[in-house]
């Protein structure tokens, strides 16, 4: 094939989804570390798949108008770092093919893979080689190298494949922790799995399987509850809808709507507009909007009634958890946190709206803006609680109109030590500035299982062993979790040690938690010790020592 | 000879070895246990009135002393032509200060003159600008220059306090509700402030151990920023001697002190606000 179509193209997204989304759990498991939260396949597939509807929404004669579509779906769908970094990596392939109407030659395409290379490398503060990053950037050297030698377009994408595969293979030449675990790095073999897609599509084979049948059920489900609100709701109807158009303006459509409602999102460019509103008069919002272009995927709910409903259902459930709404506050708080008890223990320090994830659901980036979104707070921070979620909760930075500030806590402990912080009178900056200084006063530690045997370091680990965290690093290998974690706490305790906190998860017996306090309180006696019910999924023990 | 006397209140927190070797005098708050009425120090030990705070389940009221509670303990010490420095609690925390306004203008035409000083602070805050008012009146210093040293430390008086629970603050109206919610699940030590005159959460700190360690930092930065000069340091507790003690000799050494760290227990007046367990740190430098 000399040149791609934007149906083509269009079918090789398709086909990159179906395949990302059939080889999630492979990607999975090749997470470096064998504990169960590795999940760069799901959350690059959930990312793909985001930007697979919005394809949906647009015309794939025109290829600018599509890949604008696959960047701004997969932004907003972003989820853990590696589907951020995909995001970014759809970013610059749209920015190479932004001025290609109907065909993409194989220098379009050459262009479009550099420019998706680039836009990772700077997306990261600091690139590590072996990851998606050099398979991206051994793709599109390829690619380059093929497109001056007058390859066709399709030729052009055989040679960003091969290159591809080559550099997943190579990947633990580059990284002796891939090496060690005898495991390929992941975010690059799910960027592969979107390659071997891509010459699918171009090849025209059959679609057998829609990626868009996959839904993130989890967390989507528990989204529901996210504006929870006592009373009775201002601007009640949440309001959503496209704008077709040919010189739509964002910035006016956003100005404009603005005095009519909150928690109010509107993106897009020149062709289509999205916008997303509360507000108590829809019909004045429509009206405005239907006098700049064609309104489609018009959607208005209720929330006052979805609210009032989910309340009812959902007295005891643990979805979103959001403060009543009171005065606007000047700071707000966002918080991701798994588990009922540690929601509660983030409530009790001043956090408006939780969003549940973490370890096992890495929340998307657009499930973080509304979060944001609805709290009643001129600025909001975000704590990530998660070293996979940070990335995303630093996009929400841009797609926000509030100032929003991203404290980089990498777990539970450094939330809540980060919390001991906020205070709710000071300013962003010097709330963000407190934070962030003090939140690494805490060390962690996490108490799991391994979900395949692997070597790490001195340790020999079979599957299904416990194993004991320091600050993500495996440190102690056992039988019983009980075991671990006195031996874990053992290794976190120094002299200057005063505070002993354990959070144990929804899987740990609460009796044997409770005799492994006892025993804690006997060993370090010079230590306050406490212990409560985290809740949090198959994670027996979160340990903080400060 | 016109004299100078140095007159304060129960909630000074001064220990009786101190007040008698200064000669400072001391007016009663009284404490409220439901139709029990007791004078602070009088009627009531520190240790009983703790014990009755923790089991009673009616939280006990304080009561400001009256205009004639001065009035009398005015004409007890003060001859006429003699001055009083009437030295109290913060005018925002009570109407102590109030009453002795009253008293004052009630014993003018006695021929006294009392100065009232609102010291803006509380506990020890108040004990140590008596402490200084009565050692500058024995060294023969002059009443203005008196009234500038002791209004200078008054406005560069450091408050830091500890407490076990916000709980006390929170039934006494001394702090917001959301406020005293924040934190209740985890076993957090809040440092408060007193921010003129009024309760003011500064930091939040887990365990009691790391609290008092903070307390030891936050000297540290206020001798930082009076780097030339001497410091007054005072330290009460609520029932923590031991703690409260080991602080005492460490700040003492660590801020290079020339003085000893004034050591009180915190009385009734000011523990039925905060509560057992705790403690609180002022210091101001001298000018």
């Amino acid at each position: 094939m000399e040149v791609i179509t934007g149906s083509v193209l269009k079918n090789m997204l398709l086909h990159a989804g179906a395949l990302l989304a059939q080889q999630k759990d492979m990607v999975n498991s090749l997470n470096v570390f064998p504990v169960p939260d590795g999940d760069t396949g799901t959350n690059m597939s959930l990312t793909l798949n985001a930007a697979l509807k919005e394809i949906e929404k647009v015309e794939p004669d025109n290829i600018g108008q599509l890949v604008s579509a696959l960047a701004r779906g997969s932004l907003m769908g972003a989820r853990g770092n590696s589907g951020v970094i995909l995001s970014q990596y759809f970013r610059g392939f749209a920015e190479g093919l932004a001025d290609v109407t109907t065909e993409a030659t194989a220098e379009d395409l050459a262009r479009a893979l550099r420019k998706s290379s680039e836009t990772t490398y700077r997306a990261v503060m600091k690139p590590v080689e072996g990851t998606m990053l050099t398979v991206g950037r051994e793709a599109a050297a390829a690619a380059a190298a093929a497109a001056e030698e007058g390859a066709t377009a399709q030729q052009v994408l055989y040679a960003a494949y091969q290159a591809a595969a080559q550099a997943v293979q190579d990947s633990p030449k580059h990284l002796p922790v891939l090496k060690e675990a005898g495991v390929v790095d992941a975010g690059g073999q799910g960027l592969l799995c979107i390659f071997e897609g891509f010459v699918h599509g171009i090849e025209g084979k059959p679609l057998e399987y829609s990626a868009l049948d996959v839904q993130p059920t989890a967390v989507v489900e528990k989204q529901e509850g996210i504006t929870r609100i006592e009373g009775e709701l201002v601007n009640k109807y949440c309001t959503e809808f496209l704008i077709l158009g040919t010189k739509l303006d964002p910035d006016y459509v956003r100005s404009s709507l603005e005095p009519k409602g909150e928690s109010m999102l509107v993106v897009g460019d020149e062709r289509v507009v999205k916008v997303h509103i509360h507000t108590d008069h829809p019909g004045e919002v429509l009206e405005f909007c239907g006098a700049l272009g064609n309104l489609t995927d018009i959607k208005i709910d209720n929330m006052q009634l979805q609210n009032e409903k989910y309340t009812e259902e959902h007295q005891h459930d643990f979805g979103s958890m959001s403060a009543p709404q009171g005065e606007r506050k000047n700071i707000g708080l966002v918080a991701v946190v798994p588990g009922k008890g540690l929601a509660d223990i983030f409530m009790s320090l001043g956090v408006d709206v939780i969003v549940p994830g973490g370890q096992t659901m890495n929340p998307s980036t657009e499930d973080l803006l509304r979060a944001v979104e609805s709290v009643n707070a001129d600025a909001v921070i975000i704590l990530p609680n998660n070293k996979n979620v940070i990335f995303s909760a630093n996009q929400v930075r841009e797609l926000s109109d509030k100032p929003i500030g991203v404290v980089a806590t990498r777990s539970i402990p450094q939330g809540i030590t980060a919390l001991m912080y906020y205070e709710p009178e000071a300013s962003l900056e010097h709330n963000l500035e407190a934070m962030e200084e003090h939140k690494s006063e805490v060390k962690t530690g996490e108490v799991t299982y391994a979900v395949r045997a692997t070597v790490a370091g001195d340790l020999q680990i079979e599957e299904r062993d416990i194993i004991g965290l320091v600050e993500g690093k495996i440190a102690v290998v056992g039988q019983s979790t009980a075991d671990v974690t006195r031996r874990l706490v053992e290794s976190m305790v120094d002299e200057d040690s005063s505070v002993i906190s354990i959070y144990y998860g929804e899987d740990q017996d609460a009796a044997e938690a409770e005799a492994l306090y006892e025993e804690l309180c006997e060993q370090y006696a010079d230590c306050e010790i406490e212990i409560y019910s985290g809740g949090q999924p198959l994670y027996y023990y979160i340990v903080s020592v400060e | 000879m016109a004299r100078i006397h140095v007159v304060t209140d129960t909630g000074s927190d001064l220990p009786e070895k101190i007040r008698q070797e200064l000669n400072i005098h001391v007016v009663p708050l009284s404490i409220q246990f439901g139709d029990e009425i007791y004078r602070d120090g009088i009627d009531l030990s520190v240790a009983e009135f703790y014990q009755r705070l923790q089991n009673d389940d009616e939280l006990p009221s304080t009561c400001q002393p009256s205009p004639a509670d001065f009035q009398a303990k005015y004409l007890e010490i003060a001859e006429p032509g003699d001055t009083i420095l009437s030295i109290h609690l913060s005018s925002r925390l009570s109407g102590t200060y109030q009453s002795s306004v009253i008293a004052g203008t009630m014993v003018a035409e006695e021929g006294i003159k009392v100065i009232n000083i609102d010291t803006k602070s509380a506990s020890i805050g108040i004990g140590l600008i008596a402490v200084e008012a009565a050692r500058l009146i024995r060294a023969g210093i002059a009443l203005e220059e008196i009234l500038e040293k002791l209004n200078y430390a008054i406005s560069e008086m450091q408050v830091f306090f500890v407490v076990d629970t916000l709980e006390y603050l929170r039934r006494n109206g001394r702090i917001g509700n959301a406020q005293a919610l924040l934190g209740t699940l985890l076993n957090i030590k809040p440092i408060l402030t007193l921010q003129d005159g009024v309760v003011s959460p500064l930091e939040k700190i887990r365990g009691k151990g790391r609290a008092i360690k903070r307390l030891k930092e936050l000297a540290g930065q206020v001798r930082a920023k009076y780097p030339d000069k001497d410091l007054s340091v005072g330290l009460t507790h609520a029932m923590v001697p031991n703690e409260a003690e080991q602080l005492a000799l460490a700040l003492k050494e660590e801020l290079a002190l020339t003085d000893d760290v004034i050591l009180g227990m915190i009385g009734p007046t000011i523990g039925v606000h905060v509560g057992m367990g705790t403690m609180a740190l002022l210091l101001h430098p001298k000018m």
